[in-house]
């Protein structure tokens, strides 16, 4: 069910409610929700608001990075544990305003600092398709939220890919929309040029919808886009006449699940009956193999800074020393995860004066000789495609994974391209692969978010797949 | 030996904006700790920045005038650092790119005027204020992002007092502006002083200390006197000077150790990613400059060709306030002399800077211009204006004044005639000595027409009267 057809068929306190108490009985298994929100207050205030908002009486979720006034934010970390925000974040007052009912935080890898949701504070957040199976991450616990019917639409951050490759192990849609696009303004970060705010929602339409609500220029980010928003909601028609998209060969090449590899050419072919016309692009090899470290580098570099003030004196939890310095070197080394600390130690490193030339600088010219690659081959089509993982959610005790071959390096982390660029960039269901769900990714050039969407609904129509939900509470 | 003294002076002045650098709360004026600072200033998770714009302007103002070449591309950095003063675990500031380079200022000295260099002047945002007593320590975050130029000087600067002219001078020159209220002792302008000596004609730096917290001009003389004398003892005696931060200490009349500088700390600057760079409109910029407030040195050499002696025009506008008022003085009087000497000595005397710059008085300033009008035409004696002053403090008018005290004018010409050959008549002898050379002849019987009217004929008439009666009985 699509969020219009929820608004009209329900009241919102059924819905709201219905949401409220699935999210604690699906709780138990898929270990989602970080922090419940009693929706009660936000019931009441509707109504005072008008049944046509787009989000009327609308259960959602936020991902526990984002404030909300008086509610608990813990970035799903330890250091924040006790952290209650005495501010709303941009996003937050605008589904407000929209008419949406903030129900709960969901967690994450600490502050959005992975890929696998297993740094959480509170613990792993399993796929609903496979109890013992990963969510995927950083934003895990809204993507299972989406996926498993609690609610339409849950917020995420993607500063890699951590909305489009969750969207890829839970059969739904992951929106990451351009840069500056959506404000980040009360959003804790992982790195700020890196960072964007996004969506998880069951069907494209819904995220179009959702986009229209939450876009816009906002004084308090500077990095926010003055361009106007577009009814991006309508804009969607999902006619692929003529419509260029360009195959990311380098990831087909490097993917070795045949399966994945099957039904990805089997979509193809039918995007073409639809008269979309498909060729094949080549990004620069040797860079693709730099993706990685370079994101690295630089999203740590930038984390390092971001998170130093964490230091628990004004708020978060405290380990008092005998001065303020012990305290806020107890108060860091309890409060921060091993791999937080390590990803800290790495963004130092490579801020270090006698390494910054060599590390951080270089790490920010090749990202540069990325984006030139990536746009290069978007001159010529309309968006660029490829599988959105080679197979389904790994296992929670997977140790198989070699993160220096050919297909982690590239087809598990090449949609750090949209990240690189601010480029919009959407996951949608493909298919099922192994009885998981795969999904395939598509990228369009800088604020073509609407042309992105118009696509990717175009896709969705082809493939069928939408509105699923997979019950877990049985 | 002989040693050559070498100072650098780094200033931090801080902005006169209503709100911070980069959040929408106020900027701390005295008041309550901890009210004037939001989410943004204390940091806390998931805020940004947003540049404030009138920093920037105040900042272009302070570029210009100090002769910076002006980076129109404004961009920002992080200097990172833990400190319990510092919210975020970072300053944001211009290290890369700062918006005024190379400039420089001319500072009087006794074998001419002397060029100061200007290396830089960069944007940033102050740091809380922590206050310690016994083991505890307070923080009052209402400083925490307050905005503040720093503008960094070459070492040019060879003596104590030619550091105290060059600290007075920019101080008054941002003063001008508006750009800050540059009070040392309330830490809106905070200098630290880098000093070192070297062998005269030697061109190698020795090795440097820096003095910091130095809360008056006259302090910043002092300890680099007291700084010289220390190193050159040092030198002497063959010990080294140790690179060190120091501070003044007013009682023992010398400079103490604060911190060594074993291994600077590496603060790892980056551009700051969450404030895109801001190109600044041509225009905009040419407004601000195009409307630049006048500066010292223009105020001083008007004065002076309006007819001040240099002593008198450089004492008015050491003291803006006081000589923001004297522009108004005379705009309702051309006895520049006369308004400048009043304006040193009882507007001095009566007003105090901080009244001056609130317009805190009854005094109405057209009604001191016809005060001292009439003391310039000679209608009123010195004497009189005195009392007559006391008067126009209180808020009264000129006039009424001069009335109430029955100091009003004689000036009719047949009134004065009669009163003049009256006291002729009286006194033969006068005239006669007079004739005979004796001036003092003529004082006496001015005096004794003055008594007469009661002080209230107007002195010029009469003696244009007397001379001329005095002439007519020649014997």
């Amino acid at each position: 069910m699509d969020i219009k057809t929820l608004i009209q068929t329900t009241t919102p306190k059924e819905r709201v409610n219905e949401a409220y108490n699935k999210a604690h009985s699906v709780q138990e298994k898929l270990n989602a929700m970080v922090s419940f929100i009693d929706p009660t207050e936000q019931v009441n205030l509707l109504d005072s608001k008008s049944n046509d908002l787009p989000f009327y009486g609308v259960p959602v979720v936020l991902k526990d990075l984002v404030n909300m006034k008086d509610t608990r934010t813990t970035g799903s970390s330890g250091i924040l544990d006790n952290y209650i925000s005495p501010y709303d974040a941009t996003i937050t007052r605008k589904l407000r305003d929209a008419g949406a009912i903030i129900i709960g935080k969901s967690s994450c890898d600490t502050f959005g600092m992975g890929g696998t949701n297993m740094t959480a504070w509170t613990g792993p957040v399993a796929n609903p398709y496979d109890l013992t199976r990963m969510s995927g991450g950083s934003s895990g616990g809204s993507a299972v939220l989406v996926a498993s019917g609690v609610v339409p639409m849950a917020i995420g951050t993607d500063t890699g890919d951590s909305i489009r490759k969750p969207a890829s192990f839970n059969q739904i849609v992951g929106f990451k929309p351009s840069y500056g696009r959506i404000s980040r303004y009360g959003v804790i970060p992982y790195a700020s040029s890196l960072d964007h705010v996004g969506v998880f929602t069951r069907n494209v339409k819904d995220a179009a919808l959702s986009l229209e609500v939450l876009a816009g220029r906002d004084d308090h980010d500077m990095t926010s886009s003055s361009l106007p928003v577009e009814n991006y909601g309508d804009m969607c028609v999902g006619d692929l006449k003529g419509k260029r998209i360009g195959i990311i060969q380098n990831v087909i090449d490097s993917i070795h699940n045949l399966e994945t590899l099957n039904q990805f050419k089997d979509l193809c072919q039918k995007l073409e009956s639809k008269g979309a016309i498909i060729s094949s692009i080549h990004l620069n090899e040797d860079l693709m193999h730099a993706f990685l470290p370079t994101y690295y580098i630089i999203a740590n570099a930038e984390a390092t800074a971001n998170h130093s003030n964490l230091d628990s004196l004004r708020y978060g939890v405290l380990k008092e020393g005998q001065t303020m310095d012990e305290s806020m070197i107890l108060s860091r080394t309890a409060g921060f995860g091993k791999l937080l600390k390590k990803r800290f130690v790495i963004g130092s490193y490579a801020l270090f004066t006698e390494n910054q030339e060599e590390v951080f600088r270089k790490a920010q010219k090749v990202r540069r000789l990325i984006v030139d690659d990536v746009k290069r081959v978007l001159e010529n089509v309309d968006v660029i495609m490829a599988p959105a993982s080679g197979q389904g959610a790994p296992k929670f005790d997977d140790a198989s994974i070699d993160q220096l071959s050919k297909e982690y390096l590239i087809a598990e982390n090449y949609m750090a391209l949209a990240n690189f660029s601010g480029y919009p960039s959407i996951t949608v269901p493909m298919g099922m692969v192994d009885g998981l769900p795969v999904g395939v990714n598509l990228t369009a050039y800088a604020h073509q978010d609407a042309k992105l969407l118009d696509i990717a609904f175009g896709i969705e129509k082809t493939t069928g797949i939408s509105n699923v939900i997979k019950e877990v509470t049985q | 030996m002989n040693y050559e003294t070498v100072i650098g002076i780094e200033i931090h002045c801080e902005l006169k904006t209503k709100t911070k650098m980069f959040s929408s709360a106020p900027v701390s004026v005295n008041s309550q700790p901890n009210t004037c600072v939001n989410e943004i200033d204390l940091g806390h998770p998931g805020t940004l920045p947003s540049l404030n714009k009138e920093a920037v302007r105040l900042s272009v103002m302070a570029c210009h005038a100090l002769n910076c070449e002006i980076d129109p591309l404004i961009k920002f950095d992080r200097k990172n650092y833990y400190y319990s003063d510092l919210p975020k675990g970072f300053q944001i500031t211009q290290q890369f790119h700062p918006i005024g380079r190379n400039g420089y200022i001319d500072i009087p000295t006794d074998s001419g005027l002397k060029h100061i260099r200007i290396n830089r002047l960069h944007m940033e945002e102050d740091t809380a204020k922590q206050y310690h007593s016994g083991d505890e320590t307070w923080i009052d975050f209402n400083r925490a992002g307050t905005p503040l130029v720093e503008i960094v000087s070459e070492a040019d600067i060879r003596s104590a007092h030619e550091a105290m002219i060059y600290v007075e001078k920019l101080r008054n020159i941002l003063v001008y502006l508006g750009v800050t209220d540059g009070k040392m002792e309330e830490g809106s302008l905070r200098c630290d002083i880098n000093i070192s000596l070297r062998e005269v004609g030697t061109e190698e730096f020795g090795v440097k200390t820096e003095i910091k917290n130095l809360n008056s001009i006259s302090n910043i003389e002092k300890a680099i006197q007291a700084e010289v004398i220390r190193q050159t003892d040092l030198l002497e005696n063959n010990q080294p000077v140790e690179q060190a931060t120091r501070r003044y200490d007013d009682v023992q009349k010398t400079t103490i150790l604060m911190r060594k500088k074993e291994g600077s700390v590496d603060y790892k600057y980056f551009p700051e990613p969450n404030i895109t760079p801001v190109l600044m409109d041509p225009n905009w910029l040419k407004s601000i400059i195009d409307n630049l407030p006048e500066l010292p040195d223009h105020r001083e050499k008007r004065y002076m060709e309006a007819g001040l002696n240099a002593y008198d025009a450089g004492q008015l506008i050491q003291n803006k306030a006081l000589s923001d008022f004297f522009d108004e003085l005379i705009k309702e009087t051309s006895y520049v002399k006369l308004a400048a000497n009043w304006c040193l000595s009882d507007i001095l005397a009566n007003f105090s800077t901080k009244q001056l710059l609130e317009k805190a008085y009854s005094l109405k300033v057209k009604e001191m211009g016809n005060m001292i009008n009439a003391l310039g035409k000679q209608e009123i004696s010195s004497k009189q204006a005195k009392d007559i002053f006391v008067e126009l403090l209180k808020g009264n008018d000129y006039h009424q004044t001069v009335k109430v005290l029955n100091i009003e004018q004689v000036s009719d010409q047949s009134v004065l005639v009669k009163m003049v050959e009256d006291i002729l008549n009286e006194n033969e002898q006068s005239i006669i000595d007079y004739h005979n050379g004796k001036d003092r002849a003529l004082g006496f019987l001015m005096g004794q027409i003055m008594k007469k009217s009661k002080g209230q004929a107007n002195p010029v008439i009469t003696n244009q009267l007397l001379l001329e009666g005095l002439m007519k009985r020649k014997p």
